[in-house]
């Protein structure tokens, strides 16, 4: 398995950064490059566009590629790939690859790339072979090949005096930490903190799928434990949970002990340092409600598919639709407090002139007017226009638990050929909250002296669609 | 070890002090500090001094002009004219500059491989150097000048490194070797001789690597691999998880290149060891990990096995929207032969209004599979639903799905039929359309085998017999505005429009049918060929139906005198063609269309049930449009997204009957180990013991992992954390091994112990922390 390179373009399409190329026809990354510039302005809807894009051959001798692309950011990353590869170990390592990137340079942008170009043709050069596979993609290890772009290493680098060159060039072997000293791929050797500190979020998603009669057709948790760990030297942790059996179906980081989960259900692991996710899983409700005691991953037994999650909002749409236009009423009354309430809907090509009015309860609220992106609202609630996406996006920033909000309003479209979509994207989130309950035991920490400082936090968010 | 390290230190401080007293004196004049590197990507750099920058002694205009050189490549020019000075620089001191040269050379060694000579002795000084990242550097860029003079160098650099201490550096010799065959190929026997000394290579790090050379350059040597099999199989979890895929397919390879083939639930114990072995990789965050298992399990997995493989990939559909797409594809491709798998999963597949079309596309084909007895309610119901899609293809793709459902299962025969009618009301013309093609498929299908139980049951309902369904589109003719829509209508009318039941109106002819053709003459000339050519055919058959009524005689003259004369040679010819056809029927006066020289034209004339029969039998048969295309790749290939033939894509070959002998793959390591630790449960797989007997091996998925219980490695994490009970064991083990690293193992577990008692509960922990943002 090998992917053929990787090319990041900026906003307008153009190459900024590219790796070097197993092929040997210098028209290999411009082919795709195009292939991808031409697809985009084809999509139907801003966006939806096949990660996968077939690329003939250049000519006849050439065998036919394919061109899979993520979004970053304001970027675009491209991965050509050709022969028999599978498509998921290019976006397995785009997404290994922006990872990295967000670990060094936090934010992502066009701009920031731009600024370190060198070290990200560096982090390249370290995570993909010449021939196309990936090397090393720990961030542990990576950290002490390539450094991170600090203040620091600017300072040193314009007295001259490369700090990469101190820690690195010298004679440093083995026990004085440098790369590949660690015998743990994914930490790093040798570290030290004044305060050891562990913090789990355990960030849950609820993806769910309303008809319009309001029975929920789909609706699943998918949960994730994002780790930060800051611990000196080399912990072993053991996290046990209290209700481990409302979980299933894992996948953890490559730190964890697989026969240990498999054998008690909790999590041994050597953390490697600083931000991971640890294990994600699915949050399994009948597990619950039944006394199936014990449910590890392996075991698979099919769960029945009718374990539904309750969704925390009832949403009471009512469309009407003319020849050219049409008008909505929502109503959505919350069952629990939220923040964050975003609900989108899809006004088909050629819509406009929308006018709304949000309000909370029977409260009177402000009317828009027309424009391009009009904005309206306060504290009841606002709402904007999307010309772009042609999204009608109704917020309310702090939902308390039973209220219930209205948006009203109608809007024109032209032409035959616009169709809005027969459904309401919801999101939310909703802190100090989890859909599972899953709750953590106790950490145990063996194989240093000291205590660490440990922290744990729930948060949910989700995403349904509400049909009308 | 510290006094080393002390040593070290004092010396990097005493160099680090006087790098900064040199270049102070030397920049103390330059004191903007370069914020950011962006300014290299100024597009007015024309590098007019990067050749004096690069021959200067300061570390730092060094390093400033390779970063323009970095820059100019990646805004795409071609900067090999500074080949020569850069290579200068291979042996700098300061390993950024010597990073960025690296990046360089490998850019253009190729072009100018004269010139790259001249840096081959560095890179061979280095590959003594001490850290492991300067040896493995230095053989990437080393293998990776294509000059093929340089060859034996290689081989000989790949040989040392092989060898080598840090498996850091093992690995990046594995990945030289394919470099070094494609630049060669005369080295082959030398290189088979290093992987198969790789192959022995007891650290899980650089085996991924080793596979991927082994499948580049010997593919068919799978007999290197007899010995090896089993502990390979033993050591899948901790391989990296790039690892894990290649290794992964090379046993696969193997597997079914080697092994016999299961029979029923049958199956080999190396087959059972390596499906054991793979399965604990399901849980890995890698989505091309997870599908490297399903593939082991889908080709080497008897039947019963497959279950296990439908949760991992309903996990990855929910892993980011890239991923579901290509996983979408697959879940179609092993649903089709295998349709129970995932049918019990069918709300995952339902539709979301901001999927990618594509994937909306493929969740409709894989409902369309799943529909079975118990979920077609619901799965018809999804199908309505998206009917309403802002998107027209995913509209037609799901009416069509309709349709077929209809076929498949007679039980919602009834339902879809109401679905599809309603449908043909709808102001769209993407649905109207689609809805009036599938009635034609269903409506034909039944009609054609209107004998058979299918549609036994739907004529039961009188009031949604075929009959009366065309009837019903009939009279909604002119509601009916997409071209091809009415002109299939047209065309079913006239199909079907034969009756001998009295009416009326014309004899022969069922009741609604004249009056389509009154109604589309009327507009006859603003319609679209398409619709015309459907128009004048009507009025033929009508007219062969029943050839004594005067008012269709009059209605088909007019329909054909405006036909003789349309600007559309495709409607001409068709109008003269059933003219010609007609003339058998002493009708021509009526139609008015008598051709003058027909007498003296002579040929056959048709007899009236001559020319019934040409009209409605010439065409029979029900063709269902799109039949996908079957490309038989396998799973977890590029071809299978694509839907198009990609160069390279390779079919796993057959089993092989009786597989070789299976005491090739037995060794030493397959000895009964020591007694296995008390932690682990009794039922753990034991590891193979010796040829032909019955397997030991549990598959019992609350065992431990093969793993676990298998003879302790050094290089195993899990067994070198693993709690003091393993110390006899460490003891006891016998087998020659890298001593350095040993010597840190055991360093480090009896660090380990000491601490081992260490162990706080923290139940408060779970409030929330003032100290945690």
């Amino acid at each position: 398995m090998a992917i053929d390179g990787l090319i990041i373009l900026d906003t307008t399409g153009r190459p900024i950064i590219q790796s070097g190329f197993r092929s040997t026809s210098p028209a290999y990354p411009l082919l795709h490059v195009d292939a991808f510039n031409n697809a985009m302005p084809k999509s139907h809807r801003p966006g939806d566009i096949d990660p996968v894009i077939y690329v003939p051959p250049y000519n006849v001798a050439d065998s036919p590629s394919a061109c899979c692309h993520v979004e970053c950011g304001d970027m675009r990353i491209l991965c050509p790939m050709s022969g028999d590869v599978d498509p998921l170990f290019g976006f397995a390592f785009l997404q290994t690859f922006i990872d990295i990137l967000h670990e060094y340079f936090g934010a992502l942008s066009a701009a920031t790339l731009k600024d370190n170009f060198d070290v990200v043709y560096q982090l390249l050069e370290e995570t993909l072979d010449s021939g196309g596979h990936p090397l090393t993609t720990s961030p542990n290890t990576l950290r002490d090949i390539v450094l991170p772009p600090s203040l620091l290493s600017k300072l040193l680098s314009v007295a001259g005096a490369n700090i990469n060159s101190t820690i690195n060039s010298g004679s440093g072997l083995g026990s004085a930490g440098g790369p590949f000293s660690s015998p743990i791929p994914w930490r790093k050797a040798g570290l030290r903190y004044n305060s050891n500190e562990v913090y789990f979020d355990m960030v849950e998603e609820l993806k769910a799928i309303v008809n319009k009669h309001g029975t929920t057709l789909t609706s699943s948790v998918w949960g994730k434990i994002e780790t930060n760990a800051k611990l000196s030297g080399t912990p072993d942790c053991l996290l046990t949970f209290t209700n481990p059996h409302v979980i299933t179906d894992c996948a953890f980081h490559p730190c964890v002990r697989l026969q240990r989960w498999k054998r008690d259900s909790s999590l041994s692991f050597v953390p490697p340092d600083g931000h991971f996710t640890l294990a994600e899983y699915r949050f399994t409700p009948s597990a619950s409600a039944t006394s199936a005691r014990f449910m590890s991953a392996g075991a698979s037994v099919a769960p029945s598919a009718k374990e539904n999650v309750p969704i925390p909002f009832i949403l009471k749409p009512a469309v009407e639709l003319t020849e050219s236009g049409g008008t909505f009423e929502f109503k959505l009354t919350s069952r629990m407090a939220f923040e964050a309430l975003v609900v989108e809907m899809y006004l088909g090509e050629g819509a406009g002139g929308v006018k709304c009015v949000a309000t909370r309860g029977d409260g009177n609220g402000n009317i828009g007017r027309r424009g391009d992106v009009v904005t309206s609202g306060s504290a009841s609630g606002s709402w904007t226009f999307d010309a772009r996406k042609m999204v009608v996006r109704w917020e309310i920033p702090v939902v308390p638990l039973s209220s219930t909000w209205t948006l009203r309003g109608s809007f024109t479209s032209s032409g035959s050929k616009s169709h809005p979509a027969h459904a309401l994207q919801v999101r939310f989130a909703a802190s100090s909250y989890t859909f599972s309950s899953l709750k953590v035991d106790q950490l145990k920490v063996t194989g240093e002296v000291y205590k660490p400082y440990k922290g744990v936090r729930g948060r949910a968010i989700g995403s349904v669609e509400w049909r009308w | 070890m510290s006094a080393v390290y002390l040593n070290t230190l004092s010396e990097n401080a005493s160099r680090l002090g006087m790098r900064i007293q040199e270049s102070l004196a030397e920049h103390s004049r330059e004191l903007t500090i370069k914020t950011s590197s962006s300014l290299y990507l100024e597009p007015d750099d024309k590098g007019k001094n990067i050749r004096k920058q690069l021959d200067s002694s300061s570390d730092r205009e060094k390093l400033d002009a390779m970063k323009r050189l970095v820059a100019l490549i990646s805004k795409g020019r071609n900067v090999s004219e500074y080949f020569a000075q850069v290579v200068k620089n291979v042996a700098s001191q300061n390993l950024e500059i010597r990073k960025l040269v690296y990046i360089y050379l490998l850019r253009y060694a190729e072009q100018e491989p004269d010139l790259a000579l001249l840096s081959i002795n560095t890179f061979q000084k280095d590959l003594t150097d001490s850290s492991p990242l300067i040896r493995a550097m230095a053989l990437r860029v080393l293998s990776g000048i294509k000059v093929p003079m340089i060859g034996s160098i290689v081989v000989l650099a790949i040989k040392k490194c092989a060898a080598d201490m840090s498996p850091y550096v093992r690995k990046s010799a594995a990945l030289a070797i394919p470099k070094c065959y494609e630049l060669d190929a005369s080295h082959l026997p030398a290189l088979i001789g290093i992987i198969s000394t790789l192959l022995r290579d007891r650290s899980p790090l650089s085996i991924g690597s080793v596979a991927v050379a082994f499948e580049a350059v010997c593919p068919t040597r799978l007999d290197m691999l007899h010995q090896q099999y089993r502990r390979l199989c033993r050591i899948l979890v901790d391989v990296d998880e790039w690892g894990q895929i290649d290794l992964l397919n090379l046993l696969l390879r193997y597997a079914r290149t080697m092994l016999p083939r299961p029979v029923q639930e049958e199956i080999d114990s190396d087959v059972k060891f390596l499906l054991t072995s793979a399965e604990p990789l399901f849980q890995s965050r890698n989505p091309a990990v997870v599908l490297a298992v399903t593939r082991v399990f889908y080709y080497a997995g008897p039947p019963s096995y497959h279950s296990r493989m439908v949760q991992p990939l309903i996990r990855l559909l929910h892993t980011s929207k890239e991923i579901e797409r290509v996983v979408v594809a697959y879940v179609l491709a092993v649903s089709r032969s295998a349709p129970n798998l995932f049918s019990p999963f069918y709300p995952q597949f339902l539709l979301r209004t901001d999927d990618l079309r594509q994937v909306k596309q493929d969740k409709i084909k894989v409902l369309l599979v799943l529909a079975n007895f118990d979920t077609h309610q619901a799965i018809l119901r999804e199908f309505i639903d998206c009917a309403d899609d802002p998107d027209d293809e995913v509209v037609s793709d799901a009416i069509r799905a309709i349709g077929k459902c209809a076929h498949s299962i007679p039980d919602c025969t009834q339902q879809c039929l109401t679905a599809l009618i309603t449908m043909i009301k709808n102001h769209r013309d993407a649905v109207v359309s689609s809805a009036v093609m599938v009635l034609k498929y269903l409506v034909q299908s039944q009609l054609s085998a209107s004998s058979s139980s299918s549609f036994a049951a739907v004529a039961a309902t009188p009031q949604q017999s075929p009959l009366t369904i065309i009837s019903h589109l009939a009279r909604r003719i002119d509601d009916i505005r997409h071209a091809q829509a009415r002109a299939c209508v047209l065309w079913l009318v006239g199909q079907y429009s034969a009756s001998n039941e009295p009416s009326s109106g014309p004899q022969g002819v069922v009741e609604w049918a004249p009056d389509v053709l009154r109604k589309s003459a009327k507009g006859f000339a603003s319609e679209p060929p398409m619709v015309k050519l459907q128009i004048i055919t009507l009025a033929t058959k009508l007219l062969v139906l029943c050839p004594s009524d005067r008012t269709l005689c009059l209605i088909s003259g007019y329909v054909f005198s405006l036909a003789k004369y349309d600007l559309n040679y495709d409607v001409r010819d068709r109008a003269r063609m059933l003219l010609g056809l007609l003339s058998g029927l002493g009708l021509s006066e009526a139609v008015g269309a008598k051709d003058p020289d027909q007498d003296s034209r002579g040929g056959v004339i048709l007899r009236r049930e001559q020319v019934r029969l040409v009209l409605f039998e010439g065409k029979i048969g029900v063709v269902d449009a799109e039949e996908e295309l079957d490309l038989n790749v396998a799973l977890g290939s590029l071809g299978m997204i694509t839907h198009k033939p990609m160069h390279g894509d390779s079919s796993l070959p057959d089993w092989l009957e009786r597989g070789v002998e299976s005491s090739l793959r037995d060794t030493e390591d397959d000895a009964p180990p020591p007694p296995p630790p008390m932690t682990f449960s009794s039922s753990a797989p034991l590891p193979q013991r010796s040829k032909g007997l019955a397997s030991p091996v549990v598959l019992t998925p609350s065992g431990g992992s093969p793993t676990g219980a298998s003879k302790p490695q050094w290089t195993d994490l899990d067994k070198f954390y693993e709690d003091e009970d393993d110390e006899e064991e460490e003891d006891s083990e016998s087998e020659e091994e890298d001593e350095q690293v040993a010597e840190v193992e055991a360093e480090e577990s009896a660090e380990g112990s000491e601490d081992d008692e260490d162990s706080d509960s923290s139940d408060e922990h779970n409030s929330s922390h003032p100290g945690h943002r």
